[in-house]
């Protein structure tokens, strides 16, 4: 029997279970897989809508009373991304950024996205610096697909950031085939290897005079800051991370600095968990299970977190015929009432789909509601992209909803 | 095509090429020879059929760990993917030798199990002996192989006085292969928990579960032992009588790797799945229901321990250290290691033993560094592979568990 048992295991999970382990509890997490961490850019997205994120947000909440930010308020926010950031910062991997205004980052298109905390080793490409007239290079190897420095280049200059492309030689590695964005991030976490590229970028800045170098976030899993720092002194300029596409090896990063320090607050995690079904006693959730091998296992705990995120994370999944679910306790969603009006009519409509901002309703405690507004469970509360009523990714807010929810649902 | 084939169809759809499980393969992590599950299992899928030659050989250098089960998040089932492109392959193609003699732990174990032991055990421990044996076999000289026992598990069950009277409750217990031929102490330490807690225990003749053979994809063999088990477990679970395991591996196959991977879902074959019990899932269900004796001697030491693959493929969490936490004085270190690389018998295989113990580094390195001369593991080709790279004693967790009780 556990105090507390969180169902998922991305950034709502994580958070809002080491907040429980913090109070003593004993918590587990129990997930069907890794995190939707592992597909996003390893930053904190507040409200990426205005500059201002927390003025954004503050009106947001007034606009908008069923928002999560306005369920938890303010100061939850707040105090869920600091204790975010400490957890980061006493793990050697500092979040930089503020609460009042957005950096400007490059993506790997080269276009540039608005995020209010970055990873220190993200931090030195804020479009804001690039556009100091000095010249920048964005570098990567061949053989990493998907990340290609002559397109990045080329659309950051048509912005009015004087970049340009190239392409680093792969030192010696042993291996013929098959670098993707983790295999590479292991190797810079070697020396010798980040000696050879060090080389390479030193010679690319004697020739062009650069300032900076953007180069894909593969620059260590274990050590970046330290694989940054040293890179940096080798080339002679400073150095830039930009987020590849999935697996992100900065979203890894995060889930592992969660997940040790769970674990050393004696908090277990179990993953390929996938939870099937709740077993209510009225309004008391009294047991989950979860789908193993042979039969299914039943798990008991005081009180709950729902965790499973939204239609990306995979906690709501529409049926054949139609409808959304919500996949672990089959909770009440707010969703349109048919199929017809999931979408808007035109795919880049301004205000987004109506179905993405499908989730659970909640009262003021996160605890989940029904159609008509009545408690389901008094033991569960939800957080992240599963609660409804915000767009997570068109709003820009994915990573603080999740973060300011789960922390929430840690303290109450 | 059944349920199964089904899922496993419909679950590559469900494949959205995240490559999570790139990330967090151990094998494709030190070797090329793997490109990763990703490719082999849901993208090759697509380029196989039943009627044509199979595309792409590197599937045989999946180890089967299921690290990739574990940690996609769309539920695909990759290893049961390889396991039967491989099956695939091995049909096609044939199998070789050694993968015939390995995949064959009864045989082999009969033959070295006896009076005969030491001279076996001599012979494997001779490094010219190893050397041979690797040119002709293509078993790697430096492979951790087991120290055959003079007796079986069998023979003494049959011939100790049992120290249960009246009547009780009953259990069957599935020793496996390695507790009959070269562990017997682990079974006897089962035995003594069981009994220690009231049960009665049962052991019926049974044969290897056949998961050597399915992991090196010789399905049709492994059916044969599996339909077998099945006969001799069946009338024991139509009479409710649980059936526990000490070796995680042998309880994975019959309550899920063979039904699966072999296709066979009849109701005796589910009927004996759904009554086998890893035998810390099992003592851990009888805490639950308060029905574990808990008259533990306390155990003032911390010990590392490795939930091995096998056991994490049941998805039942930590019952080791459900149960053994509640000893006194007892701390278990978990190693958070994927994998300790051997797998069954991948790790003995020559072409495959460096990958092995590149996959096992981090354990091995995790088991050296916590300065204790003892490791507990479940599955007990992992705890050859550990003592073998590190020199440190393993054991299994259910004897410390009998020394708690104080039954040993």
């Amino acid at each position: 029997m556990y105090d507390t048992i969180v169902i998922g295991a991305g950034l709502a999970g994580l958070m809002a279970a080491i907040g429980r382990a913090e109070r003593g509890e004993k918590v587990m997490v129990l997930a069907k897989g890794h995190g939707t961490t592992h597909w996003t850019t390893g930053c904190l997205d507040l409200f990426a809508e205005v500059d201002d994120p927390i003025a954004g947000i503050i009106q947001l909440t007034d606009q908008r009373p069923h928002h999560p930010y306005a369920l938890v308020g303010l100061t939850m926010i707040e105090q869920g991304v600091a204790r975010f950031r400490a957890i980061c910062e006493a793990a050697g991997y500092p979040m930089v950024g503020n609460f009042n205004r957005n950096l400007l980052l490059p993506t790997a298109l080269g276009a540039l996205r608005p995020t209010a905390f970055a990873p220190a080793t993200m931090i030195n490409g804020d479009a804001r610096q690039l556009r100091d007239g000095r010249p920048t290079l964005i570098a990567s190897f061949g053989v990493l697909r998907d990340f290609f420095p002559p397109l990045i280049a080329a659309n950051l200059r048509a912005q009015g950031i004087a970049a340009e492309a190239a392409l680093l030689a792969l030192p010696p590695t042993g291996r013929q085939h098959d670098f993707s964005p983790v295999i590479l991030a292991r190797m810079f976490d070697q020396p010798d290897f980040r000696a050879r590229v060090g080389e390479q970028l030193a010679a690319f800045v004697r020739k062009g005079g650069y300032a900076r170098i953007g180069m894909p976030a593969i620059l260590g899993l274990k050590h970046p800051t330290e694989v940054v720092r040293d890179l940096q002194n080798r080339a002679g300029a400073l150095i830039f991370e930009i987020p590849t596409l999935p697996t992100s090896v900065a979203g890894m990063r995060l889930y592992h600095i969660l997940e040790n320090a769970l674990l050393s607050l004696g908090g277990r995690m179990q993953l390929g968990g996938f939870v099937q079904r709740g077993e209510p006693l009225k309004e008391t959730l009294v047991a989950v299970f979860s789908e193993a091998a042979a039969r299914e296992q039943r798990h008991t705990a005081r009180r709950w977190v729902l965790a499973t995120g939204g239609i990306l994370g995979g906690g709501i999944r529409a049926t054949p015929e139609g409808h959304l679910r919500e996949t672990a306790l089959d909770l009440p969603l707010q969703t349109p009432d048919s199929r017809s009006g999931w979408f808007a009519a035109r795919f880049l409509a301004e205000q987004g789909h109506p179905v993405f901002q499908s989730g659970v309703r909640v009262d003021r405690s996160l605890r989940p509601l029904d159609a008509s507004g009545r408690l389901v469970y008094e033991n569960v509360m939800v957080a992240g992209s599963a609660l409804a009523g915000f767009d997570p990714v068109r709003e820009g807010c994915l990573e603080g909803v999740a973060i300011a929810t789960g922390w929430a649902a840690g303290q109450q | 095509m059944d349920h199964i084939e089904l899922s496993l169809t419909q679950s590559l759809d469900h494949c959205i090429k995240c490559n999570i499980c790139t990330a967090a393969c151990p094998v494709a992590a030190v070797t090329d020879a793997f490109p990763g599950p990703k490719y082999v299992g849901p993208q090759a899928q697509r380029f196989r059929h039943a009627a044509q030659p199979v595309p792409d050989a590197s599937v045989d250098y999946c180890s089967g760990c299921r690290v990739c089960n574990q940690v996609c998040p769309t539920g695909v089932r990759i290893a049961e993917l390889n396991a039967r492109a491989r099956a695939q392959m091995v049909a096609e193609r044939g199998m070789p030798l050694r993968n015939r003699i390995i995949a064959r732990s009864g045989l082999v174990g009969r033959l070295s199990c006896g009076p005969q032991a030491p001279l076996v055990n001599l012979t494997l421990s001779f490094a010219p002996a190893r050397w041979l044996i690797e040119q002709v076999l293509g078993i790697h000289r430096h492979a951790p192989l087991p120290k055959a026992s003079t007796y079986t598990f069998q023979h003494w069950f049959r011939r100790r006085k049992s120290t249960v009277a009246g009547r009780r409750p009953k259990v069957v217990y599935f020793h496996g292969c390695s507790t009959n031929y070269y562990e017997p102490h682990v079974g006897k330490a089962a035995v003594a928990v069981l009994e220690h807690l009231g049960f009665e225990v049962i052991i019926p003749p049974q044969r290897c579960c056949g998961l050597p053979l399915l992991s090196n994809g010789d399905f049709p063999a492994a059916q044969k032992h599996h339909q077998y088990n099945v006969a001799q477990l069946l009338p024991f679970v139509r009479a409710g009588i649980p059936i526990v395991g000490t070796s995680t591996s042998c309880t994975l196959t019959l309550k899920e790797e063979a039904p699966e991977l072999l296709g066979l879902h009849g109701d005796d074959v589910r009927a004996v799945a759904a009554g086998t019990y890893d035998i810390f899932e099992f003592l851990r269900n009888l805490h639950e229901r308060g029905e574990l004796r808990t008259d533990f001697r306390s155990i003032e030491r911390r010990l590392p321990y490795h939930p091995p693959c096998q056991l994490r493929a049941h998805r039942i969490g930590r019952p080791v250290l459900d149960v053994l936490g509640l000893v006194p004085g007892l701390h278990l270190d978990e190693s958070r290691a994927d994998c300790c690389g051997i797998a069954g018998t991948y790790g003995l295989k020559r072409e495959k033993y460096q990958i092995a113990m590149d996959v096992g580094k981090p354990l091995f390195d995790f088991v050296q560094a916590s300065g204790q001369n003892l490791a507990l593991c479940d599955s007990e080709t992992c705890r050859w592979q550990i003592s073998g790279a590190t020199g440190v004693e393993t054991r299994h967790p259910i004897e410390i568990l009998a020394e708690a009780y104080g039954v040993l």
